[in-house]
């Protein structure tokens, strides 16, 4: 094993979550391999590395072997970067080497016209970083290993000598060997980065993976990552080390009896799970919290998945529980999407970008059990585990409604995809027929560390909102048992 | 910092009949040095006179080679007659190159 003496250098990506992965940052004044498949995000990844560098006091080329470079142009405005403005300020240049096929090839040539545009405009601009994108295309000319081998030990020499960090992209589609198809240029390459394009479910999802890194620690898993409007973003992953935030203090759930049978009410930081069949009051239940958070001047922040926010407004109002103040007031957010409409990893981060905006005090999602729509029950599963854990790192309520079938069954049934570690609280919601009518009933099937009741608690749904008829269930109490409270 | 050997100026003015090369070169590289006596050679044999040659050093003048986007050297270009016409390579296949700028079989 070579001794580290000290860490090596490194150029922050400012990529969020990619800096992370690579222990700071890109190695710096060397070369790295970006390799992936059409629309993997590797233009945009180099883009973004060029114009937040530009940002950072480092100009950069960026040298363009297939793309022209207004197509570049406008890829880089689509994430909100001015490339124009930036070439007129001298903090970037675009090289267009593209071949126009019409070249005639007679004897040996080599590369050193590109590096002396390449070096002529970095000297122009005093270029600190370089993009080579789509290097393929420049490598297919020369037809033969022996000699594309030559040109680019040349040119991996040259990018060294000059002292700028360089990412080089190659395309490669996922399903042929990477390792044969680009063997040299990860060998050269200081640290190789595999971005994977694939459709899993019927939805895409991407993965970025870094296989090496000379000189460095990284992290080995693949990281999800999104391309949104802000360009490349990494995900956080789902921690198995438990870095949450203690629960809080109690808060009212908005309804007195149901404070008193939760023992003062929800914990705050904690994460609360209403499990109930069809229409037994589940969002009413979580909008009743809503409301009432929102009437203290907290913010909410309320992912629906099964219904349009004027739908949701409607039919809260039809049950008196007014959501329109709370809007108007900016302390409630609702966000809505259907979930087949995006990957599970854009789901996460639209509500993510709604967390970091937003900053609620709590967070409602309507219902999980929809989740499962995004893809597979396993991106449901990955998409609730990432947000629980980024809303209880920071201390965030959780709200999460699931709707069940209505077959007896234990916590596993009612947290549905099998997530109960997380979740800290469980009401079940269910009808109760009897000869006369059919009522509903409220029952606090765990809470953890406290002293909750019970009792299954009758409710209605009135036009004033839900109430508890009759005077309350003589009061039994499950005292509170660390880690796993439960039904006695 | 083109050197012409021959003529200055457009290709428009380039004299009917008359060729004018125009050959990127990387430097005295062995692949350019050898574009040049090929050239030479095969303007010797089939244009008696009747061309210019203008090299152009990219490692000193990368302007002109992004103006004509030139990537590779050693890189011939035919400027006149028209139209353009890129060779890439140092110009060791004779009967492509004079396949390439249209010379085959019209001379002897």
């Amino acid at each position: 094993m070579p001794q580290r003496c000290r860490p090596i250098p490194k150029v922050p990506t400012q990529v969020p979550g990619l800096d992370e992965v690579l222990e700071g940052g890109l190695p710096r004044g060397r070369t790295t391999l970006v390799s992936g498949g059409p629309g993997s995000g590797k233009t945009v990844l180099g883009l973004e590395f060029l114009c937040r560098g530009a940002a950072a006091g480092e100009p950069g080329v960026f040298v363009t072997f297939e793309e022209g470079a207004k197509a570049i142009r406008r890829n880089a405005m689509s994430m909100g970067y001015d490339l124009p403005a930036l070439e007129k300020a001298g903090k970037v240049a675009i090289v267009e080497a593209r071949f126009d096929g019409e070249e005639v090839l007679s004897g040996e040539f080599d590369i050193l016209g590109l590096l002396s545009i390449v070096g002529g405009q970095a000297r122009k601009i005093r270029a600190r970083r370089i993009m080579l994108d789509a290097l393929d295309v420049l490598l297919r000319i020369f037809g033969d290993l022996r000699r594309e081998r030559n040109e680019l030990y040349r040119l991996h020499e040259w990018l060294v000598k000059q002292g700028m960090t360089s990412i080089l992209s190659v395309k490669a589609h996922s399903g042929e060997d990477m390792a044969s198809q680009y063997e040299f240029l990860e060998y050269m390459a200081d640290c190789v980065i595999r971005l994977d394009h694939r459709v899993v479910g019927q939805v895409a999802t991407r993965r970025l993976r870094v296989i090496k890194y000379r000189g460095s620690g990284f992290g080995t898993n693949e990281y999800p990552y999104v391309i949104g409007e802000h360009g490349v973003i990494l995900i956080p992953v789902s921690k198995t080390e438990l870095t949450h935030q203690p629960l809080g203090p109690k808060i009212s759930s908005g309804l007195t009896r149901l404070d008193a049978m939760l023992d003062g009410g929800y914990r705050r930081a904690s994460c609360i799970l209403i499990a109930g069949t069809s229409g037994t009051g589940k969002t009413t239940l979580a909008s009743t919290f809503a409301r009432a958070a929102c009437h203290r001047g907290q913010k909410v922040l309320y992912l629906n998945f099964e219904e349009s926010q004027e739908a949701m407004v409607a039919g809260m109002c039809s049950a008196g529980i007014d959501l329109r103040a709370a809007l108007r007031a900016r302390k409630l957010l609702v966000q809505t999407a259907l979930p087949e409409a995006l990957g599970s990893d854009n789901h996460l981060l639209r509500a993510l970008e709604a967390i970091d905006t937003f900053k609620p005090d709590h967070m409602i999602v309507d219902a999980i059990s929809a989740c499962v729509r995004m893809g597979s029950e396993r991106a449901a599963f990955d998409y609730l585990m990432r947000l629980v854990s980024v809303v209880k790192e920071r201390g965030i309520t959780c709200i999460l409604t699931n709707q069940i079938s209505g077959m007896v069954g234990g916590d596993e049934e009612l947290s549905g995809i099998g997530f109960s570690s997380v979740v800290d609280a469980v009401i079940q919601l269910r009808f109760v027929e009897t000869d006369e009518e059919i009522g509903r009933k409220l029952l606090v099937v765990k809470s953890r560390g406290a002293a909750h009741s019970n009792r299954r608690q009758p409710f209605i749904i009135t036009g004033q909102g839900i109430q508890f008829p009759g005077s309350p269930p003589p009061s039994g109490r499950v005292r509170p048992s660390g880690r796993k409270g439960g039904r006695k | 910092m083109s050197k012409s050997l021959i003529v200055k100026g457009r290709p428009g003015k380039v004299k009917r009949g008359h060729y004018l090369f125009r050959l990127f070169m990387a430097g005295a590289g062995p692949n350019s040095r050898q574009a040049l006596v090929n050239l030479r050679r095969l303007c010797k044999e089939y244009l008696n006179g009747r061309y210019a040659i203008e090299t152009v050093d990219v490692t000193k003048d990368f302007e002109a080679a992004v103006r004509e986007n030139i990537l590779v050297t050693p890189a011939l270009v035919l400027v006149a007659p028209g139209p353009r016409v890129v060779i890439l390579g140092n110009l060791s296949d004779q009967p492509k190159v004079l396949a390439a700028i249209r010379l085959s079989g019209s001379e002897s």
